[in-house]
């Protein structure tokens, strides 16, 4: 398995609402085993472009393509199965389902649990429920809301919400994750310990991450490559470094001639 | 364009006629080219020997014979879906939401006319009505009907619908299913401690069945009359004036204005001072009043009510707002005049094509049939729906 | 001053569930309740006591094999024995039992994954139908005009086969939902309750003009006879010679078979609590639920959405089916009028009142329903008609009762019911009386986060005592 083997490749995507493009002509990567970050201003077309990947849009030009399979045409759920799993931008958790079973929904692609053995209480069917179970309460754990498993989902604190939820894509046992802000409405305390979350699972589980953010501390921080989308297009891409001192960058976030106006 | 220059109340006075003619003539003029058509296919077939042999006439000569009789019942029963229909379209506009009671808001508006002229009946002021008087009075029961029925929908609104608007769509729709029952129940309630029973029947009086006779044509088997019945012209010269009255409301008025803002985005309208609740109850009231009117069209028209008469009319003009396309005024008109003509031709042609195996009781399972059809294949309809605009 | 009184029941309710108190409840509740309906077996309170008795079994805290052996006794012995005291007592309990397997079906539909199914009926029917025309005259019949069947006619299968067609009637009404929700479950929320109630009317309407040019349904008049299943010999005297000296009374053969069909239906309800308890605690029931909540968040989460919903519209009709076939046994006799739109709509309320996607609630709500319907709106007919044999005069506006229409009979009125039911539950409770509440699992972490509560409370009551 080499270090850099691309997972994800998107060819020239473009996906139009009537007569906006909110993506335009996305030519985009992501390697195995590496946290990636896609930033821009508001509107610029992030979430549309996550959307397209996960199987939510389809996309009007381009291919894309992971682990050399078209998933372009698939159905939402036929992409999970693939092993990528996502989280959304306003929280989706399903609230009238405790913290367990959310997570235990997770593992749906992954649990083998066939009609029969449901109805005739098999052998099978209770070890993979109790599989299930476990998993979920490995996965509370290591995202750190130990202890709440029976709580239904929405009475958590909003942080702890936000964790349930990457601890539910990781039931899919994803090679990729696809996180849509996954810091937003977070103190920098929190914002910290997400961001460690995320480097734990890249090193431990050799999950590749895909994250869209607005805070650029966590994103200077994690990212090992950061790419900046405005009005659909890529304008940059590279080492947070790099991104920082971009005039083009500063300009799409601050307006034209702001570049001009600063050192580098 | 000429049209364009006219003054705007002028101009929604036109258009909406200019359109029923269009869909009246072009509907018209659809269905007989295809039954003429399937006529000549079927020339020949065994339907044709079995008319030739019962009544002496081919099934070619049969079918152009009623063919006049049909048109004018499939326009006279397009426009009674087309009125009812507006009631559906305008809620759903609004609120995208079904409003199920709506049949029985129908109904309403069919006992209460109904039962005015029964009182007048025993008041002894029908039988010497004639001319201009019967008129007037027909009118005030149409009006009797539109008061009934408005306020009707106006409580319902009030009572079982607004505290769940911010619910999820399945639940005003739920209470809409509840509301229609409990007013079933309630006419029949009313109608049994009032008069004991609960079949009405509309009294006859002034020239409301006399038939005029609009033109006769020779055919081989003989001449053939088209006439209509005085109440059928009544009926569409109603539903015409209701048409073209809504359409000008909502489109030439400050409160259609407000309606409009209401329908396509209500958290703005809301903030640009419009008075949200006030224009869903005028809404409603508009309605709902729509449907009693032509509730007493109906009963006029068809003589016998009862309590349970909401539910047929009610889901096939909701079918025809569907068809035409929801929220959209024309597209109730335009599904209307559809559903009614292809109503009246079932009705009149299936016997005699089929030879006997599916009656005129198929029309019904045509209408349901062509409703579930478009809710899969095209819910947005013929001309599109038109409903809330944000996200 | 409502919040005193709501603990206080609390604390009464919670002191009569623990420990030896709900095993005396129980107790007494089924003594007096069988005493009642023995002594007064056309009171409906008598009734209601005894239902009630058997809803306490469920509902307190026992031992679970004492709760199994009370539940057999009451099903098994009281209730045939107080049947065959009087009959109209089974058909109420038989109806239950048709309908709270219908509100289970429909529960699954609706409760489970949120698909509002105004036409569920036609399910109902095509079971019904089914057995209707195999297990009657009617193949022979096809050309015969309605109404005109000649003597002798035969009958196409033994009655045996009605065991067979039970299962057949699952299946072949598990297929008609499959076939049905393809095209019509991507069509969305509000459209697709419209598109269900058209299809319920479109086969009443089929069912109702299907007699010619083949005469498969007999039209509006319905078929009749329809066979029932083989009774073994001396069976009934058998019963007889066991009961009748409890009873007073001898049951006839046509009795007894209500009796028969009672244990049929109760066998198929426990199976379809079987089946849905199961269904509900594994990944199906999860991904319906979530389905429910969230289509898109439950498809991302590689729930394949659409192929879900049709398992549920399959396994609901399937319950219907079932029964179907069962109605028109005990009925020997079927026809178009009992399975219109208001059927729907009445295991609709059932399953609204019950509690959406809970089991014990929408059984609840099928018996409150049936309850409503066939006890307290017929004796309030029964007591109008007295008031109008009588001089009774209602006091302030001095009407005299007699004077009252005899159009106006309460028993006929379930459309108000009904429609009363669906919106007091809609703006007041719409989780039903007995929402459904998740399972709580053992969890390790809990075990650690139950020690703090206890311990908390522990500390709570050592300041107020």
């Amino acid at each position: 398995m080499a270090e850099n083997e691309n997972l994800l490749v998107t060819t020239n995507v473009v996906k139009r609402f009537g007569g906006l493009t909110a993506v335009n002509k996305m030519n985009f990567n992501i390697e195995r085993g590496r946290i990636f970050s896609i930033i821009g201003p508001n509107g610029a077309g992030k979430t549309t472009f996550f959307n397209t990947i996960s199987g939510i849009y389809r996309a009007d030009e381009g291919s894309i393509e992971f682990k050399g399979k078209q998933i372009g045409k698939m159905s939402p759920d036929r992409i999970t199965a693939q092993r990528i799993a996502r989280t959304f931008q306003n929280i989706r958790l399903f609230s009238s389902m405790t913290v367990v079973e959310n997570i235990m929904i997770g593992s749906h692609t992954v649990l083998k649990q066939t009609p029969l053995e449901i109805l005739l209480r098999l052998r099978r069917f209770k070890d993979e429920e109790k599989k299930a179970e476990l998993k979920a309460e490995e996965l509370m754990e290591y995202v750190g809301v130990h202890g709440m498993g029976n709580e239904l989902a929405c009475n958590l604190p909003y942080g702890a919400q936000r964790r349930v939820e990457i601890a539910r894509a990781l039931a899919a046992q994803p090679e990729l994750l696809l996180l849509d802000e996954p810091t937003a409405g977070m103190n920098p305390n929190e914002s910290e310990d997400a961001l460690l979350l995320f480097q734990r699972l890249r090193d431990d589980l050799g999950i590749a991450i895909l994250l869209i953010e607005h805070d650029m501390r966590v994103v200077m921080k994690v990212s090992e490559r950061i790419t900046v989308m405005d009005y659909g297009e890529k304008i940059a891409e590279g080492l947070p470094k790099e991104i920082a001192a971009n005039p083009k960058v500063i300009e799409a976030y601050l307006g034209r001639g702001a570049a001009s106006g600063l050192s580098t | 364009m000429r049209i364009a220059q006219l003054p705007l109340s002028v101009r929604e006075i036109v258009k909406p006629l200019g359109r029923m003619v269009v869909f009246v003539v072009g509907a018209g003029a659809l269905f007989s080219a295809v039954m003429i058509l399937l006529a000549l296919l079927f020339k020949g077939s065994a339907a044709d020997l079995q008319l030739i042999e019962y009544m002496d006439v081919g099934i070619l000569p049969y079918t152009i014979s009623i063919l006049p009789q049909v048109l004018i019942d499939g326009v006279t029963l397009g426009f009674v879906y087309a009125a009812i229909a507006l009631g559906y379209t305008m809620v759903y506009g609004v609120l995208e939401f079904i409003n199920f009671a709506h049949s029985e808001i129908f109904a309403i508006g069919a006992f209460a006319g109904v039962e005015f002229l029964l009182f007048m009946e025993r008041l002894g002021i029908l039988s010497g009505a004639t001319g201009l008087f019967a008129y007037i009075l027909l009118v005030m029961a149409v009006l009797a009907g539109m008061m009934a029925s408005g306020t009707a929908a106006v409580i319902v609104e009030r009572t079982a619908y607004r505290p769940l608007r911010n619910a999820p769509r399945i639940v005003p729709l739920i209470s809409a299913i509840g509301v229609s029952f409990i007013l079933q129940d309630l006419i029949r309630l009313v109608e049994s401690l009032t008069s004991g029973q609960f079949h009405r029947i509309f009294p006859t009086f002034g020239p409301f069945d006399d038939r005029v006779s609009l033109f006769s044509f020779d055919m081989k088997m003989g001449p053939v009359d088209v006439d209509i019945q005085v109440k059928s012209i009544v009926v569409i010269v109603a539903a015409v004036l209701m048409l073209v009255g809504l359409n000008y409301i909502v489109n030439a008025t400050r409160i259609g204005k407000a309606i409009r803002a209401v329908a396509q985005d209500r958290s703005s309208a809301s903030l640009m001072g419009v008075y949200v609740n006030g224009v869903i109850a005028f809404t409603f009231l508009l309605g709902g009043a729509l449907g009693g009117a032509a509730g007493v069209l109906y009963a006029l028209k068809f003589t016998r009510i009862d309590p349970f008469i909401g539910f047929f009319p009610g889901m096939k003009a909701f079918t025809a707002a569907v068809l035409g396309g929801i929220g959209n005024l024309t597209g109730a008109l335009l599904g209307g005049i559809v559903l009614g003509m292809l109503e009246s031709f079932a009705g009149a042609y299936l016997t005699t094509f089929t030879m006997g195996a599916m009656g005129a009781e198929y029309k019904d399972i045509i209408a349901f049939a062509i409703l579930i059809l478009i809710l899969i294949f095209r819910p947005s309809g013929l001309l599109g729906e038109q409903v809330s605009q944000k996200a | 001053m409502k919040e005193s009184m709501r603990e206080s029941i609390a604390k009464i309710a919670k002191r009569l569930n623990t420990g030896r108190a709900p095993y005396i409840v129980s107790g007494v509740l089924i003594v007096v309740g069988t005493l009642l309906v023995y002594m007064s077996p056309r009171s409906i309170l008598a009734f209601l006591v005894f239902a009630t008795s058997g809803a306490m079994v469920y509902f307190l805290k026992m031992n679970k094999t004492v709760k199994l052996a009370l539940a057999v006794f009451i099903a098994v012995i009281l209730v045939p024995i107080l049947g065959a005291r009087n009959i109209f007592y089974l058909e109420v309990i038989f109806q239950i039992a048709v309908f709270a397997a219908l509100a289970l079906g429909l529960n699954i539909v609706v409760g489970f994954s949120g698909i509002l199914n105004l036409g569920y009926v036609a399910f109902y029917a095509v079971g019904a139908y089914l057995w209707g025309f195999f297990g009657s005259q009617q193949a022979f019949l096809l050309h015969e005009i309605p109404g005109t069947a000649p003597l002798n006619t035969p009958f196409l299968m033994a009655p045996e086969w009605f065991y067979i067609f039970v299962f057949l009637g699952i299946i072949v009404a598990a297929f008609v939902g499959l076939i049905l929700g393809l095209p019509v479950l991507r069509v969305r929320g509000d459209y697709l309750a419209i598109v269900t109630l058209g299809f319920g009317e479109v086969v009443r309407q089929l069912v109702n003009n299907l007699d010619k040019p083949l005469n498969l349904t007999n039209g509006p008049q319905g078929i009749t006879p329809i066979q029932r299943p083989p009774m073994p010999k001396g069976l009934v005297d058998a019963f007889n010679s066991m009961v009748s000296p409890l009873v007073g009374n001898q049951v006839t053969e046509s009795q007894f078979y209500n009796i028969v069909f009672y244990f049929i239906a109760l066998v198929v309800v426990i199976l379809a609590i079987i089946v849905t308890a199961r269904l509900d605690d594994s990944k199906i029931g999860r991904a319906w639920t979530a389905i429910r909540e969230d289509e898109l968040a439950a498809s991302a989460m590689g729930i394949p959405a659409n192929k879900m919903k049709l398992v549920a519209f399959a396994v609901g009709a399937s319950f219907a089916g079932g029964m179907g076939v069962i109605f028109a046994a005990s009925r020997t006799f079927v026809s178009p009028d009992s399975f219109n739109f208001m059927q729907s709509i009445g295991v609709l309320t059932m399953v609204i009142l019950g509690g959406i996607g809970s089991i014990p609630g929408v059984i609840i709500g099928a018996a409150v329903v049936i309850i409503l319907n066939l006890q307290v709106l017929q004796s309030f007919s029964l007591y109008l008609t007295q008031l109008r044999q009588s001089e009774a005069v209602i006091p302030i506006i001095n009407f005299a009762w007699k004077n009252l229409s005899t159009q106006l009979d309460p028993a006929k009125y379930q459309r108000l019911l009904f429609g009363l039911i669906l919106v007091l539950m809609m703006i007041y409770r719409p989780a039903g009386l007995l929402p459904a509440a998740r399972r709580k699992r053992e969890l390790k972490g809990n075990a650690e986060n139950d020690a703090l509560k206890a311990s908390k409370d522990a500390a709570k009551e050592k300041s107020n005592g």
